[in-house]
């Protein structure tokens, strides 16, 4: 996609190209909202547009919004599978393998890189703060059985627009290291 | 955007909206207010044609001086400022008679407009009042930054979004009268079923489309055409939402940048400081409402906008 084909995009869902993640999304719903339900700003200009052309600037919202995100799902799997820029740290399981393993670290890495706060990710996932972080940080003791575990790692992951399979693989596999290395200290 | 740019230029700010009450004259006075207490030097300016009251938002009485003398007897801009009882900020009133409908000749409010533009070492706040008069249109086109007050209610909404419309429409068949195109915007907007035209927008991608230099001109004179949309009297966080809906229509339907720049909850402080005659601004300084007027007002300076992630 060239500049200014993205530019266009970002015009249309009215934020400027510095736009965070969450940012889009919001621009996305919000608009969506405005022009497919009858808000009181639709009308001084119901009898100067017709539903066709609602429709249209409808299907415009939404092609600006599925092509901005696939731009974003771009940019992060280049940054998971070229650059490999978590790849240091505790890569136990996967040994040589070409993609990463998602730790809670590695995860935090990638939404730092996305530019998203914590409260942010919680707003949208209706994660609790507090829970994401123990996850970011590992703190295993804290988090919740493995059962819902996994479902919060899966609506994160899809959040970060990661693998979510994978990401729930992986973080679970931590999850069972360490509940084996604890139940042997015991 | 760095301080500089701001401070540098843009230093006209015009404070309309169309509908009557949406507090234009009041947000006007606390925006002047804001800035002379951050040091910078302040005009004030009250052109309401109707009811200029923005002295007694102030607390004073209604000066003796006003724009009548500017119109008749040459008196300059600057001697007709009088002291408002704030550090750094002064005011010139308009009065009932000053930029009344065919009082003014089209020269002598160019002439306004050319002294108004020298002032430009202080800002210059202008209270426009409300309606869509020519003048008041032709005040608003003039500011370097166009603020317009709205509130979450069904004919504020309208109102404003005819009062832009036409000062939009002004705005293009002033740019290409000048140029010696007057007649064509013309013809294509009576002819706007021929030509399949519902919208100012339309009409200007049309004539982009059929006449390149005039695309150029438009271009170049519409550049700077931005609104300044500040919500007033908000009694939810729901109603917050309008701005953004506002600017979404401006830009979707008028083809125009606007940037949502702050929102002011509905709070009885207000009157009560009005009817305290002492600005609010001043006498309750630590509420929530002239917490909000300064977070817009430094919006305004630096060209930011509201952020509305979420609500
Ligand atoms: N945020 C607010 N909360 C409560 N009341 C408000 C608020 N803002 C303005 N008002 C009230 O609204 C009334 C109108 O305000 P103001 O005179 O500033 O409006 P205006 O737009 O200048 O009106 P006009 O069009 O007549 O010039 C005033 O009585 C004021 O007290
Ligand atoms: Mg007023």
């Amino acid at each position: 996609m060239t500049k200014k084909e993205l530019k266009k995009y970002f015009d249309i869902l009215e934020i400027s190209p510095e736009a965070t993640l969450m940012e889009i999304r919001s621009a996305y719903s919000r608009l969506k909202k405005l022009y497919s339900t009858d808000s009181v700003v639709i009308s001084p200009i119901e009898d100067e547009f017709s539903i066709e052309e609602r429709q249209k600037i409808l299907e415009q919202i939404e092609d600006a919004y599925t092509k901005l995100m696939e731009q974003v799902k771009e940019s992060q799997d280049r940054l998971v599978h070229h650059e490999r820029p978590f790849a240091a740290g505790h890569n136990t399981m996967e040994g040589e393998e070409a993609s990463i393993s998602y730790s809670g670290q590695v995860l935090r890495q990638i939404r730092e890189k996305m530019g998203i706060e914590l409260f942010e990710v919680s707003l949208d996932t209706k994660i609790r703060v507090e829970l994401l972080e123990n996850i970011e940080q590992e703190r295993f003791d804290d988090l919740p059985p493995e059962v819902y575990l996994k479902g919060h790692i899966i609506n994160y992951a899809n959040y970060l627009l990661l693998d979510s399979q994978k990401a729930a693989a992986d973080y679970i596999a931590r999850y069972r290291a360490w509940e084996k290395a604890n139940k042997e200290e015991k | 955007m760095s301080s500089v740019i701001a401070e540098k230029e843009g230093k006209i700010w015009a404070v309309g909206g169309g509908k009557g009450g949406t507090g234009k004259t009041f947000l006007a006075s606390s925006i002047g207010i804001y800035l002379a207490k951050s040091e910078k030097r302040v005009i004030l300016i009250d052109v309401d044609i109707g009811g200029a009251n923005l002295h007694s938002l102030l607390g004073i009485s209604r000066p003796k001086k006003c724009l009548t003398n500017f119109f008749e007897t040459g008196t300059s801009l600057s001697r007709l400022a009088v002291k408002t009882g704030i550090e750094n900020m002064s005011l010139i009133t308009g009065d009932v008679h000053s930029l009344a409908s065919d009082n003014i000749r089209f020269t002598q409010k160019l002439k306004l407009f050319r002294h108004i533009m020298k002032l430009n070492k202080q800002y210059v706040i202008i209270d426009l009042g409300g309606g869509s008069h020519n003048n008041t249109i032709d005040t608003f086109l003039m500011a370097d930054k166009k603020i317009a007050v709205l509130e979450p209610e069904i004919i504020a909404i309208e109102n404003m979004y005819h009062f832009v419309k036409n000062a939009l429409f002004r705005k293009i068949r002033m740019s290409l009268r000048s140029y010696g195109f007057k007649e064509i915007v013309e013809h294509m907007w009576e002819q706007r079923e021929k030509y399949q035209i519902k919208s100012l927008k339309e009409l200007i991608d049309s004539l982009k489309d059929s006449f390149s230099y005039i695309g150029d001109i438009l271009d170049r004179e519409l550049a700077d055409f931005r609104i300044y949309l500040v919500l007033n009297k908000i009694r939810s966080s729901q109603d917050i939402l309008i701005g953004s809906s506002m600017k979404s229509i401006f830009n979707k339907y008028l083809g125009i940048d606007a940037k949502f720049v702050g929102y002011i909850e509905y709070d009885d402080v207000v009157w009560r400081s009005i009817r305290e005659r002492r600005p609010l601004m001043l006498n309750y300084s630590l509420s929530r409402v002239a917490k909000e007027i300064g977070v817009f007002t430094e919006n305004l300076l630096y060209e930011r906008e509201m952020k509305i992630s979420r609500i």
